[in-house]
């Protein structure tokens, strides 16, 4: 069977896109609707989904493999944590703080990828990630240290002007991360068709083509660290008002960045939606097989799906589902476009 | 001077595991050119075995061989099945499977033998009384046994791979595996021996380890002394097994000194200030002291 072509920006391009945002949004309506312990785990999939979606700036789109975003997650929720407990910050008007600092963060990490790759970098993210929970512990009068640091529901009430109580913070979450997940991926799209976007394809597939060809990889390199860092540190942020208690060693270990590489390999790397289809995995996979002796089983499984990914499916399942979709339809470049790098 | 001296013991036996450690390290690198990240979970995969088998009645020393050829076995399978695929690929996927055996390994251990901390048997005496005094310090035996296994480990390693046919085919596999493998050398066979290899030095370091280790047997055993081996493997130059040795211990005796005499790292960021090593030679030394310098080709 011939797949159907649809050119960009035609009508029947506009439909399938309208179509699209109206099942993701009616999705979400379906999801509000459901009873609390649901909308939180879904909530918890979308701040996932918007890490992942960092790391994958980095890793699936530059080829920087990161072990260390769990400390951007961290140092993202630890902000918030603490300008709300100490300084009674409002929660909202913490987020650009987190993501600030987190960029910062970021630019930094990326610095010792100017001179070293691959490996070694991974190296080098390993040391940011396991420091993280250590200088949380040491830095014991603002963070709490290791006995954590605990957010009074009503310090999370949602703002007075949307007329939601306190204990329907729940939900006011739900469509604040629904909203910071599109914004997300709408960033993330298009950055990535960018400029900046071709530079880092071009970066990960070829370094040594890319420099040849005029990219900066000193630039390239650090805006994405930087940015990729900033992304997960928005969702460490909401992850701080989903969980309203923070302690170094619960979700800011080591494990935490494998399980956001299992997600964004098992969803798909560098792809748009494979960062949701990923966190959808790591928020239930953990979930279903709780009750089996502690958490081991999740963790076997983790590492077997892991392995399991590079050997039977490098693209992910968003990988894999583009492929099966553009068997029917495909997606060309409007005719004045010209040809696409 | 005596506190000083015990210090220096304390640091000169992490010291001698972590060189044990980097060594399993170096062996991989040189032969596969990638870091087995899971080195470690593997180690301590191999040290519970040899735990259960003490508690079973079998005696310690039959628990360390039977870790240490459980540790070639998982090695070499490992090589052949899982990293020779995906070797010509990209370095990332070599990164990804190593990070899923260590997630993988590290679960497995917990789920067979849970994850209550185990007391473990030492290889020598191991009592309260069971040292003999140097200047006023105490130095233990289970300290010295451990001192003499590495000296009897680098000597065996030098042996191995300068005085020995199969040692001068690692060499050669290291050095170029395409030409090596046109002169007649089984480059396949080869890099299996080498990751076997690893794999029972690691386990030794993991039996030799856990006694000594505030926390004995528990998961957490072995990812902060695969920290600090990673840091001693670069600090001498990944592809050095004497580079591996001489950071090792140098590496264990500035912990032992800087948690003992810098109040401000203390005991509560030690492995903190080992990444923060690693990444200060990543910027000013990617070669380490005694690692070669990597062309590349285009």
């Amino acid at each position: 069977m011939t797949p159907i072509h649809v050119r960009t920006g035609s009508a029947a391009h506009r439909g399938l896109q309208i179509a699209g945002l109206a099942a993701a949004a009616g999705a979400l309506l379906l999801g509000a609707t459901m009873e609390a312990f649901r909308v939180g785990q879904l909530t918890n999939v979308m701040i996932f989904a918007i890490a992942i979606s960092g790391l994958n700036l980095a890793t699936g789109y530059t080829g920087l493999l990161s072990i260390g975003h769990s400390a951007f997650f961290g140092l993202g929720a630890y902000t918030t944590g603490v300008m709300v407990v100490t300084y009674g910050a409002a929660p909202m008007t913490t987020i650009p703080l987190a993501v600030l600092l987190c960029a910062v963060l970021g630019f930094v990490v990326g610095l010792p990828a100017l001179r070293i790759r691959g490996l070694y970098l991974a190296l080098v993210t390993l040391a940011v990630g396991v420091a993280f929970p250590e200088v949380v512990r040491r830095f014991e009068d603002l963070t709490g240290g290791a006995a954590g640091l605990v957010i009074r529901s009503r310090q999370l009430a949602p703002p007075e002007w949307t007329g939601l109580t306190v204990p329907q913070r729940g939900i006011w979450l739900y469509w604040v991360s629904a909203a910071a997940l599109l914004i997300t991926l709408v960033l993330v799209r298009n950055l990535t068709r960018s400029r900046l976007g071709i530079a880092m394809i071009a970066t990960r597939d070829n370094e040594i083509a890319a420099a040849a060809s005029g990219v900066r990889l000193a630039t390239v390199k650090t805006t994405v660290f930087g940015l990729s860092g900033a992304v997960t540190g928005l969702a460490g942020s909401l992850f701080a008002m989903y969980v309203g208690a923070l302690s170094p060693d619960g979700s800011f270990t080591l494990l935490k960045s494998i399980e956001l590489i299992t997600g964004l390999f098992l969803g798909g790397a560098a792809t748009l939606f494979g960062p949701v289809v990923g966190a959808f995995a790591v928020v239930y996979l953990p979930y279903f097989t709780a009750d089996l002796a502690s958490g081991h089983v999740s963790g076997v499984i983790f590492g077997a799906v892991l392995i399991a990914i590079v050997f039977l499916m490098p693209e992910g399942i968003a990988g894999v589902a583009g492929r099966f979709l553009g068997r029917f339809i495909r997606i060309a470049p409007h005719e004045n476009q010209g040809e696409r790098p | 001077m005596d506190i000083f001296l015990e210090r220096l013991f304390d640091g000169v036996t992490n010291g001698a595991v972590y060189a044990i450690m980097a060594l399993a390290l170096v062996v991989v690198f040189r032969s596969t050119g990638t870091i087995n990240f899971a080195q470690g979970e593997m180690a301590l995969f191999t040290t519970y075995l040899a735990w259960w088998l003490t508690t079973v009645g079998l005696p310690i020393w039959a628990g360390a061989l039977a870790a240490g050829a459980t540790g070639f076995l998982l090695g070499a399978v490992v090589e052949r099945t899982l990293i020779r695929p995906i070797r010509r690929r990209n370095d990332m996927a070599s990164l990804i499977v190593a990070l899923g055996l260590f997630t993988a390994f590290n679960a497995l251990a917990g789920l067979l033998w849970n994850s209550e901390t185990k007391p473990m048997p030492s290889l020598f005496p191991a009592g309260l009384e069971d040292f003999f005094p140097v200047a006023g310090a105490r130095l233990y035996w289970d300290a010295l046994g451990v001192w003499l296994v590495v000296l009897a480990l680098i000597a065996g390693v030098f042996f191995l791979f300068n005085r020995t046919r199969l040692g001068l085919q690692m060499r050669a596999v290291a050095d170029n595996a395409e030409s090596a493998a046109l002169s007649g050398v089984p480059t396949g066979r080869i890099l299996m021996l080498g990751w076997g290899l690893a794999g029972i030095v690691g386990s030794l370091a993991g039996v030799l380890v856990t006694p000594l280790s505030a926390t004995q047997l528990s998961l957490t055993t072995m990812f902060p002394i695969l920290i600090y081996a990673s840091a001693a493997a670069l600090f001498g130059g990944l592809d050095s097994p004497v580079g591996a040795v001489v950071g090792g211990l140098a590496i264990g005796v500035l912990e032992a000194l800087i948690t003992g005499y810098v109040e401000f790292i203390g005991g509560t960021l030690p492995q903190t200030a080992a990444l923060v090593v690693i990444v200060l030679i990543l910027l000013f030394r990617p070669t380490g002291l005694f690692g070669t310098r990597q062309l590349e080709r285009l």
